[in-house]
């Protein structure tokens, strides 16, 4: 067995990223519990979360809706292996519609049996229906939806 | 247009693990460069520019492409264009290269991409950090858990079983096996693929590209000033880039390459490709994950919706198919970042000037098709058509 130099390089750096007046609006309606999107003029179609410009048609996207903390799961995957630094596994990501909302919202989903491992999808099937869950404590960041998690009424 | 861009030299290197990799990166550059300017049959003095990328985060410097060039040893004074567009970088430096050539503000360009996964040993904490911040990010994603999304909703709205999804990879090793530059060089069983270790449901670690350490060149030139040159050129006959919203919720349906299927209608159009499936005699395309090369051939007019592990199993896209896909392994066995990317294009191109490794050159190949992609939630697609432009000298 050959031996490969290596030498280690290292880098923890910090960012203060400005959200802007669009997502400063998406944010503090998440603390109010209020998930706001916004809607383009041209073509109707309804973003969550927000953003200032349709990408599809330039024009500003300066009228805001409220959309209910519920939808359907469109699409998930379950995280069996994390990275550094990520959540710990096994945890599921998926791709929400909230009713009236034209993108999906990526979030975390609870409720999945991870202990069988292959009925994940006919646990949680293409639109099954999935409600926010807040946290506690919100402070205006995406986190403050803890998750959704089944709506199994 | 101006003028005509062809590639006219490729260079490959042997690929390894980073952990068995004895040669650093500007080493790896190296050898790619000058087997690309022997295989044109040229020397540095001929070139008079270079297009070369890295990716932020990646190489533990953000001027990686910077100071890489400049230890080349090609000389003093070639223009330096450096592309950062993350995981489509590699795909995207002959589509700026040939912008170059076909405007006339250059003759003879050096694509170049190096090793860029091979140092970085918390790779998806540094893709994660490319996922959008603020909003995506802290939800915790690597690559493999962003290309899993779209496993799984292709696999719900076409049945597939995971099965399915090994049958990819089995075919995409054998391949390998041929290719004297693959990583993973050894075949495996739907078995082996299904019953490896879990990584984001659906895909298990075979179903996923391993991480590896090579490097690509090639020369973009002016197709119509080749006489000093020895190879058969690989005319670039259209070529297209197109993109996706940043949020990977802006995807409008996981389930089907929307995006890849729109620039393939463009690209389609500039080459006058009016039958795709009839059209090319060998594909190359970038498909890391198990899932990705179905659906690419689907949104690439390949094969019909939700056909394209048929197709695969069918032998089709196998070497003496109708229609021979990544014979070369493609990135699922080899994939050492911006060269990983660039090497479809290194491979479609050497198979119409004939010169592919022996192992796996498509006989009498004469029209290919290379695709890249990319970026979050692999936002980005790239696609370009080559045209075997047999020399008149010859």
């Amino acid at each position: 067995m050959t031996t490969t130099p290596t030498q280690a390089v290292h880098w923890d750096l910090h960012y203060d990223i400005h959200l802007g007046a669009t997502w400063s609006r998406f944010m503090d309606g998440l603390r109010d519990r209020k998930i706001l999107a916004n809607v383009c003029p041209s073509c109707d179609r309804v973003f969550v979360p927000p953003q200032a410009y349709c990408e599809s048609c330039f024009e500003r996207t300066d009228r805001w809706v409220e959309l209910p903390p519920e939808g359907s799961l469109e699409v998930f995957t379950v995280a069996w292996h994390g990275f550094r630094g990520g959540p710990t596994p096994p945890y599921a990501i998926g791709g929400i519609r909230l009713d009236g909302a034209s993108t999906l919202l990526m979030h975390w989903v609870i409720g999945l049996d991870f202990t069988e491992p292959t009925t994940l999808l006919a646990q949680l099937p293409a639109g099954s229906r999935v409600r926010a869950v807040w946290a506690p404590q919100r402070t205006g960041q995406i986190l403050d939806i803890a998750h959704f998690e089944p709506d199994r009424d | 247009m101006p003028y005509r861009a062809a590639v006219v030299g490729a260079g490959i290197t042997d690929a390894t693990s980073p952990r068995k990799q004895q040669l650093s990166a500007v080493e790896l550059c190296q050898q790619a460069t000058w087997a690309a300017l022997d295989h044109a049959g040229t020397t540095p003095d001929t070139l008079d520019g270079v297009v070369v990328g890295n990716i932020d985060g990646f190489e533990g410097t953000v001027l990686g492409a910077r100071n890489l060039t400049r230890a080349l040893g090609l000389g003093a004074d070639l223009p330096v264009t450096i592309i950062n567009t993350g995981g489509t970088t590699g795909g995207n430096l002959m589509q700026v290269a040939a912008r170059m050539v076909r405007s006339g503000s250059h003759a003879r360009v050096l694509c170049l991409g190096g090793p860029t996964f091979f140092g970085v040993r918390d790779l998806q904490s540094a893709i994660n950090t490319n996922s959008p911040m603020i909003i995506e990010q802290p939800l915790g994603m690597g690559a493999y858990h962003m290309g899993a999304f779209a496993a799984n909703a292709y696999r719900q709205r076409y049945g597939l079983t995971p099965e399915d999804l090994a049958a990819v990879v089995v075919a995409d090793h054998e391949k390998a096996s041929r290719n004297p530059h693959a990583h993973l060089r050894y075949t495996v069983t739907e078995d082996e693929v299904v019953n490896g270790r879990p990584l984001s449901s659906p895909l298990t670690q075979p179903m996923v590209c391993p991480v590896s350490a090579a490097a690509v060149a090639m020369i973009v030139a002016d197709a119509d000033d080749v006489d000093d040159l020895r190879s058969t050129p690989a005319l670039i006959r259209a070529m297209g880039m197109s993109s996706d919203p940043y949020l990977g919720g802006g995807k409008g349906d996981f389930a089907e390459m929307q995006n890849l299927a729109t620039l393939a209608r463009r690209v389609y159009a500039l080459a006058d490709v009016r039958d795709p499936a009839a059209e090319f005699d060998v594909v190359e395309i970038f498909a890391p994950y198990a899932h990705m090369q179905p659906m690419q051939l689907e949104a690439l007019q390949l094969a019909p919706p939700g056909g394209g592990v048929e197709l695969i199993r069918s032998g089709a896209t196998s070497a003496g198919g109708s229609l021979p896909t990544n014979l070369s392994g493609g990135p699922k066995c080899t994939n050492a970042g911006v060269a990983g990317e660039l090497a479809p294009y290194a491979y479609a191109a050497l198979q119409v000037m004939g010169a592919a490794p022996e192992p796996i050159q498509v006989p009498g190949a004469r029209r290919a098709l290379a695709h890249g992609t990319g970026g979050t939630f692999f936002q980005f697609e790239n696609l370009a058509i080559f045209e075997a432009l047999p020399r008149s000298d010859a």
